[in-house]
């Protein structure tokens, strides 16, 4: 094992068709027109020197050190940025450029720390290696100049530090900050030789600052000046290995450099297609949960949720699991219990989960907490396009030029993808933001939305109504593309309905709270202004007509013909690391993997036959279902892989009151999460870095999760599952998760092609992978959708149930932060919790002022579902008559206040919209009193026993 | 909210989304999706909530309810 | 009425001119008299400031240098009628330091009242522009190509083909820029033009616009000047007015004001600073002319050069391109500063040399001492020492001697100089004013300040004098921009030209 080594180009490829010849040290090299000398010579195995180059930023041209000669021109202009000529003459290496280089690195070295030997960056500094490159032996200005050794460090960051005497001004940090992440936190404070890297303005520091901690800037720095605090601890590590980051559905590929089985840090790893080299905090650096003191690693059981938990042996926890879920059965009937497979593990996981269920248990009992975010995505598109998934690969934005991003907050939700975004708008693509905040991406740095229609929460159907129907009145329709590639009579319908008056701007726009005029303009811009993206989110999915919304974004792509080609499309941006993968799975009650339903005969014996055992072919329960059919007393026992249902499912007193009526909960994860307050067998569960398998992103890419180390839990939790299914008789006959993919690959058309074979050769590849396609697929339905003519459905806006009145006034919005992940579980114990260590209530000034909240005060929130309290914090971003909160913290339980209602096609919960109150409060409310009394018994583990 | 009104909800919440399409069987469609993604549990209970009078069921919704019941008897 | 001219040109404000108009009307007043007081621009001799005239059958009679005190006098000597007077000057046209001009670029200034159009109009003014309307975009910048004008900030490249290769560069928008971020040391010319005839640079930058396809021009001038940007203001409101600016006009003018840094002199740091950024210089390519301010394709251009414009194209490339030698054309404004007699503006065909600039006209020094060292250009130029005197003043014949012309700026230094002190001058110059982007000049400046610094103070100076050109080398090939990679020029060539102030031997007398 060795560490991954990437090649620094210097510069960014260039795109041009067109090549250029020319001879550099006298080699000939083409290479495309727009490229720069540096890269060029790099492509001809020449290095020229450099520091201020990195190819994850354009040339800058500070360090003078990549200095050429080119044969007909005077001087020794920098390579870096002077692009190639056809024909030109280079020079790398004369005597003036090695005075020159020499000459510059004398002068970098006169204002540089000599301690090299304890420096956190020996053996992994550029600086270093250039001096040793242009052969430095002597620095005859001495060392008693003006100098910046005695600057102050900056270790505000809890994951780095800023050590401004070791910084060469190079601007690579500020640069990327700007070029890469699109933040501008970064700047050269002062000129000349006073010149230095700020974050933020005077009296910041990086902390306090816009610093999102991205770790670009990190990932940037040649020398020691921005290093991770890890690496300081631990020092270089000695191998590492590619592997694909377990937060969001972005999928960003990483190399985890380790030092054995430490890990020391995550890198962004620059062949990663989805994130091409760029990272956030969290997959950057909120690691540390793996190792954290919390963490479970040995199985327990207990007769009843009011007993202390019990230490036992592995086989001990396996046998209880399998006995009672045989004994449900025995008693209560086959169809008692199920399983819950996750969107936070593998494909061949989440596959074996439901196979389980299906095989071992022999109901359709399985569910996956897509229920909960993307299940509308899968079927709204499903119906009107023929596939579950996003239309596009995530470098299509580089040609959007019209970007409509609704119901989604990307900035803090998908900061890797919002990041390339707003490169694409900076560089003048146009912006629509649908979302009843002022999401950051509305106004930030160089990017500012053309339109923001901050519709009331529930109304995005109404307004998607109204933009079809100025597209379809103004006679914007693409009329070729409907021809060809929709159902004609389906279009007719749809655009009559849209066309009639209760659709129009002027009845939507004051019903939903937006300018019928800047309806009417942001459906101009979608339809005219060359290719239109829409990027979506749960905003969009979570609510009673989250399908209908999916439907109405896909009739809007359709009608104005953006689809089926780069830069266009429908894209879901998907909440977990395997969203996509866990539905593709098979993990819906209803069907099997590849979207097949259960009933469909030919399909179900195919697995009958592959897994030797009969399957039910009638629908198992929906998440929220089991626990209606829990309450109910038919459903008992639960096997929930890798998701906190109790904190992450609406009204958790309904919650609360389905698992405590179980009689067997059994929970696989990585700390006793809230679900497992109620458990009865807790399962250890292992990190994403202690196992293989695969992620399939919201592109539907297909990403290989790679063992960096042993699992501290003694088994990886594929073997988990494979040792229930032993226990109860169902054997499995896997030594490796390939296997599994094998498998898949064997019983699921769109996945014919994946092995890891394939994944380890080409690094990943988009589904639908087969023989029509053997690299995958990134754009489709292209010349035609996948089920034949694109389908209108007709989207009537229904209002939901869930309305405000006297008692519940306001809309209750919820959403996520960029430093913590949903349930907090992983973020929540990492150094993210400077930036966000509560959830608050966002709430407008003029409602605060009526309920004589101060920014700060200690707020109730209820609504019909129940009431937690937490603190206020007075803003403009939400409308009023709008608050908003997150969900990340179990001592909030922004889940008490949210309701029942639910997607009328999937049951996927109305988190988005809740009517509520909110008063003024001393403090916590006495159920969360309550409530956290019973955790902190429940969570009690019992003395191990002198032996 | 109770199990049965919780069903009669979802099926209404179908119905507003199937009556308005055009040119297809509302009611087949409804039926159609309660048969597809409905476990048999929820079947039964809704069919046996028509039985009893079927109260709060919209219109359309009472009639697909009715075919799934038919469609259970006749695949006996 | 009779017409009373007192400058209004902030050299001659600085000597008291404001205090003289006053002491005019007050003195008419008291004597019952009415005149039109004119607050004119300058003639740029600034020894005579403030130089006031009279407007008389005869022509205008200029008096100066006058104080307030002399003014009683002045009106008892007839001062309205061009009346014998001590400081009588006589027509101003007849003294040699005028006399000895071709004032094209300068025709107007110190002449018409800054602000009326009607003197603009009447002098001549305008024709340029009508004359660049027959021509059309295209014909006009072959005009200027023909010309032979270059730039006049210093680099001296040529106008015509600038302009050209922004107007073959399509885009949506593009801009013209005027580059009045006067800062070289002893450099004046600029400022005098934005006081003195500012409507002649309005002119300029509309034909440039219109050439080039830009509808929105800025004037970018130093915070130092503040008359200038009054008067440039004023002036832009007068032409909104009159039509000649604004939607009718096709071409919007605007001024904006630096914020005191030298380097934003420099073409690609003045368009950052326009953008809002800081004043860093840009790597080139891109050149400005393909993506410059905002990005669009932008003719940056010196004030001087701007301004110059109207006279080539009223009277043709071709009598601009007559005058000048070599491969410079037309006339230079050429700047007399520091320890001379005659310190002020002098335009003239390329061609004169050193030794006739600073010597004949400029008459010595002011001091009276012999002049030791001349340094042409700005603080970045090279100092020249009389052995060079016979350099003609043109852009290559300075080059061959490792100078540069710069923005005309020529300053006089008498024998008490010390040249080592000046060398180190330069690197802290250098130091306080480098963007700090570029190694060579944000280290290297401090660097050799602080090794000249040993130099002078005699420690191993063989060795670090050694070390000042091996940096001058690393600055000259390293440096980003000018700054720094002109910085050796007056380093280099105070060792060279002066090595006995160095610690070295005098150079053999026969070099002279």
């Amino acid at each position: 094992m060795s560490l991954v080594q990437e090649i620094d180009y210097g510069t960014p490829a260039s795109k041009s068709a067109d090549t250029v010849t020319l001879t550099i040290d006298g080699n000939p090299v083409t290479v495309p027109a727009g490229t720069s000398i540096m890269r060029a010579a790099m492509d001809a195995g020449i290095q020229v020197p450099k520091l201020c180059a990195t190819d994850s930023v354009d040339a800058f041209g500070s360090c003078r050190l990549c200095l050429v000669e080119i044969a007909g021109r005077a001087g020794t202009p920098a390579s870096c940025t002077t692009p190639v000529g056809p024909g030109m003459v280079v020079s790398t290496q004369t005597e003036r450029l090695k005075q020159v280089r020499k000459g510059v690195m004398e002068l970098y070295i006169s204002d540089h720390p000599l301690d090299c030997l304890t420096c956190a960056a020996n053996g992994d500094c550029e600086l270093q290696d250039m001096a040793g490159a242009v052969g430095l032996r002597d620095v005859r200005y001495g060392y008693k100049g003006e100098n910046h050794l005695e600057q102050a460090k900056d270790e505000s960051n809890p994951y780095f530090t800023f050590d401004a005497s070791k910084c060469i001004v190079c601007s690579r940090c500020v640069r990327a900050c700007e070029e890469v992440q699109g933040t501008f936190a970064l700047t050269i404070q002062g000129r000349g030789f006073d010149s230095k890297v700020s974050a933020g303005g005077w009296g910041d520091d990086f902390l306090s600052s816009e610093c999102v901690s991205c770790g670009a800037c990190v990932q940037a720095c040649p020398t020691a000046t921005l290093s991770e605090k890890s690496l300081i601890e631990i020092g270089q590590p000695e191998h590492s290995v590619v592997t694909t980051c377990a937060y969001c559905g972005v999928g960003c590929s990483f190399k985890a450099e380790m030092r054995g089985e430490e890990l020391v840090r995550m890198v962004p790893y620059k062949d990663g297609k989805a994130n091409r080299g760029h990272s956030c905090v969290k997959g950057r650096f909120a690691w540390g949960y793996a190792n954290h003191r919390e963490r479970i690693l040995k199985p327990m059981i207990r007769e009843s949720i009011d007993q202390p938990w019990r230490e036992v042996s592995w086989q001990v926890a396996i046998d209880r699991v399998a006995s009672e879920f045989k004994r449900l059965q025995g008693t209560y009937g086959r169809l008692s219990v199920g399983g819950i497979t996750s969107s936070r593990c593998t494909n061949e996981e989440t596959y074996l989960v439901q196979k389980l269920i299906r095989g071992g248990f022999g109901n359709n009992n399985v569910d996956t907490c897509a229920r909960v975010c993307h299940s509308p995505t899968g079927y709204g598109l499903s119906t009107a396009f023929g596939t579950s998934a996003g239309t596009q690969d995530f470098d299509s934005v580089e040609h959007s030029d019209v970007i409509l991003v609704i119901g989604a907050n990307p900035t803090d939700a998908h900061p890797v993808f919002a990041s390339r975004m707003k490169k694409r708008l900076r560089q003048g693509a146009r912006l629509i933001v649908v979302d009843p905040r002022r999401t950051d991406i509305v106004r930030m740095p160089h990017v500012e939305a053309d339109y923001h229609l901050p519709l009331r929460p529930g109304t995005n159907a109404a307004i998607l109504n109204a933009l079809a129907h100025v597209i379809v009145t103004e006679g914007l329709t693409d009329e070729a593309f409907v021809r060809n590639y929709c159902d004609r009579d389906a279009f007719e319908h749809w655009a009559a309905f849209v066309s009639e008056p209760q659709n129009s701007p002027e009845v939507v726009g004051p019903m939903a709270g937006v300018s019928a005029d800047d309806i009417r303009g942001a459906a101009r811009l979608y339809a005219t202004g060359g290719n239109g993206a829409i990027y979506y989110g749960l905003g969009v999915t979570e609510h009673s007509q989250g399908t209908t919304t999916v439907m109405a974004i896909a009739n809007l792509a359709m009608v104005t013909g953006n689809l089926g080609k780069q830069g266009v499309g429908v894209n879901p941006l998907r909440g977990q690391n395997n969203v996509q993968g866990a539905c593709d799975m098979g993990s819906f009650p209803h069907e099997l993997s590849g979207y097949r339903h259960i009933s469909d005969d030919a399909t179900r014996t195919m697995f009958e036959k592959m897994w030797g055992r009969p399957l039910d072919h009638e629908p198992g329960l929906r998440i929220p279902n089991m626990f209606d059919a829990a309450i109910e007393g038919t459903f008992k026992g639960i096997y929930v892989q890798g998701e906190d249902i109790l904190q992450s499912d609406p009204n958790t007193a309904h919650v609360i009151k389905a698992l405590a009526s179980m009689e067997c909960v059994v929970v696989q994860d990585l700390f006793l999460n809230e679900t497992a307050n109620y458990a009865h067998v807790f399962l250890p569960g292992s990190t994403f870095l202690e196992k293989d398998g695969t992620f399939t992103n919201a592109e539907r890419r297909i990403n290989r999760v790679r063992k960096v180390m042993t699992p501290k839990n003694g088994m990886a939790d594929w073997e988990i599952t494979l040792a229930i299914a032993k226990a109860m008789g169902f054997e499995m006959p896997y030594s490796h998760p390939s296997e599994i993919m094998d498998e898949i690959a064997r019983l699921t058309p769109t996945f014919a092609g994946v092995s890891y074979e394939l994944l380890d050769r080409v690094g990943s590849v988009q589904w639908p992978c087969n023989e029509k396609a053997p690299l995958g697929t990134p754009v489709m339905h292209i010349g035609g959708f996948a089920r034949g003519k694109g389908n209108f459905m007709i989207t009537e806006y229904v209002p939901t149930d869930e309305r405000t009145g006297p008692r519940f006034p306001l809309l209750l919005t919820t959403g996520r932060i960029l430093s913590q992940y949903n349930v907090g579980a992983q973020t929540r114990r990492t150094g993210n919790v400077v930036w966000h260590d509560e959830d608050v209530l966002e709430i407008h000034p003029q409602d605060a002022e009526m309920r004589g909240i101060r920014d700060g005060d200690w707020v109730k929130i209820d609504s019909r579902a129940g009431g937690t309290a937490l603190h206020a914090r007075i803003t403009d971003r939400v409308a009023p008559g709008v608050v908003y909160t997150t969900f990340h913290h179990p001592d909030t339980q922004a889940n008490v206040v949210t309701t029942d209602y639910s997607d009328w096609a999937t049951n996927c919960p109305e988190y988005k919209v809740t009517a509520v109150q909110v008063s003024p409060s001393n403090g916590p409310s006495e159920w969360q009193r309550g409530y956290n009394e019973q955790a902190d018994r429940s969570r009690r583990i019992a003395p191990v026993a002198a032996e | 909210m109770s199990a049965d009104n919780r069903l009669v909800i979802m099926a209404n919440q179908m119905g507003r989304f199937f009556t308005p399409q055009r040119g297809v069987d509302s009611v087949a469609a409804i039926a159609n999706h309660i048969g597809r993604f409905w476990d048999p549990r929820m079947r039964a209970a809704i069919v046996a909530h028509l039985a009893a009078g079927g109260a709060g069921l919209d219109e359309p919704v009472r009639e697909a309810v009715g075919r799934l019941k038919e469609a259970k008897e006749a695949a006996r | 009425m009779t017409k009373i001219f007192v400058p209004c040109d902030a050299a001659a404000r600085a000597v008291g001119a404001d205090r003289v108009a006053l002491a005019i009307q007050q003195e008419a007043a008291r004597r019952g008299v009415t005149l039109d007081l004119v607050r004119n621009g300058s003639r740029g001799l600034f020894w005579l400031e403030p130089m006031i005239e009279v407007e008389t059958p005869a022509g205008r009679i200029a008096y100066g240098p006058v104080t307030p005190s002399d003014v009683s006098a002045l009106f008892d000597g007839g001062l309205l009628d061009g009346g014998v007077h001590a400081l009588r000057i006589g027509r101003p046209e007849d003294v040699p330091f005028l006399k000895r001009q071709t004032r094209l670029t300068f025709a107007r200034c110190g002449i018409v009242d800054p602000l009326s159009l009607n003197d603009y109009r009447a002098h001549g003014g305008y024709r340029g522009l009508a004359r660049a309307r027959e021509l059309g975009p295209v014909g006009t910048v072959q005009e200027m190509t023909a010309s032979g004008l270059r730039g006049r900030g210093g680099a001296g490249f040529p106008t015509g083909i600038k302009w050209k290769t922004v107007a073959d560069t399509s885009a949506d928008r593009k801009y013209i820029v005027c580059n009045g971020d006067e800062g070289d040391s002893g450099t004046y010319a600029d400022r005098m033009l934005l006081e003195g005839d500012p409507f002649v640079l309005i002119e300029g930058m509309t034909i440039a616009g219109y050439a080039v396809g830009a509808t929105k021009g800025y004037i970018y001038v130093r915070s130092e000047y503040p008359d200038a940007i009054r008067t440039m203001e004023r002036a832009i409101v007068l032409a909104e007015a009159a039509g000649l600016l604004g939607a009718e006009a096709g071409f919007d003018l605007e001024v904006r004001v630096g914020a005191g840094a030298y380097v934003c002199g420099e073409e690609t740091s003045l368009l950052e600073s326009l953008e809002g950024k800081r004043g860093q210089v840009r790597a080139k390519p891109p050149l400005p002319a393909h993506k410059g301010l905002f990005g669009k394709p932008t003719v940056i251009n010196n004030l001087v050069t701007l301004a110059t414009v109207p006279a080539v194209m009223a009277d043709g490339a071709k009598a601009y391109a007559d005058l000048g030698m070599g491969r410079s054309r037309g006339t230079m404004p050429i700047q007399i500063a520091g320890n001379s007699k005659h310190g002020g503006l002098f335009e003239a065909a390329f061609g004169l040399t050193l030794g006739e600039i600073v010597d004949d006209i400029g008459g010595g020094t002011a001091s009276g001492r012999p002049v030791r060292a001349v340094q042409v250009g700005g603080p970045l130029g090279a100092y020249f020492s009389r052995a060079l005197f016979d350099t003609p003043f043109d852009y290559e014949s300075f080059a061959a001697r490792d100078g540069l012309i710069g923005h005309g700026g020529v300053v006089v230094f008498d024998d008490t100089v010390d040249m080592a002190r000046q060398a180190r001058f330069a690197l802290e110059f250098c130091a306080i004013e480098s963007c700090g982007k570029c190694t060579p000049c944000r280290i290297g400046s401090v660097r050799g300040t602080e090794t000249m610094d040993k130099v002078i103070a005699g420690d191993r100076r063989e060795a670090n004098l050694a070390l000042v050109e091996d940096l001058c080398q690393t600055l000259k090939f390293g440096s980003l921009c000018a700054l720094g990679g002109f910085t050796p020029y007056p380093v280099m060539s105070a060792i060279r030209h002066f090595p006995e102030d160095f610690g070295r031997p005098r150079l053999a007398a026969a070099a002279e």
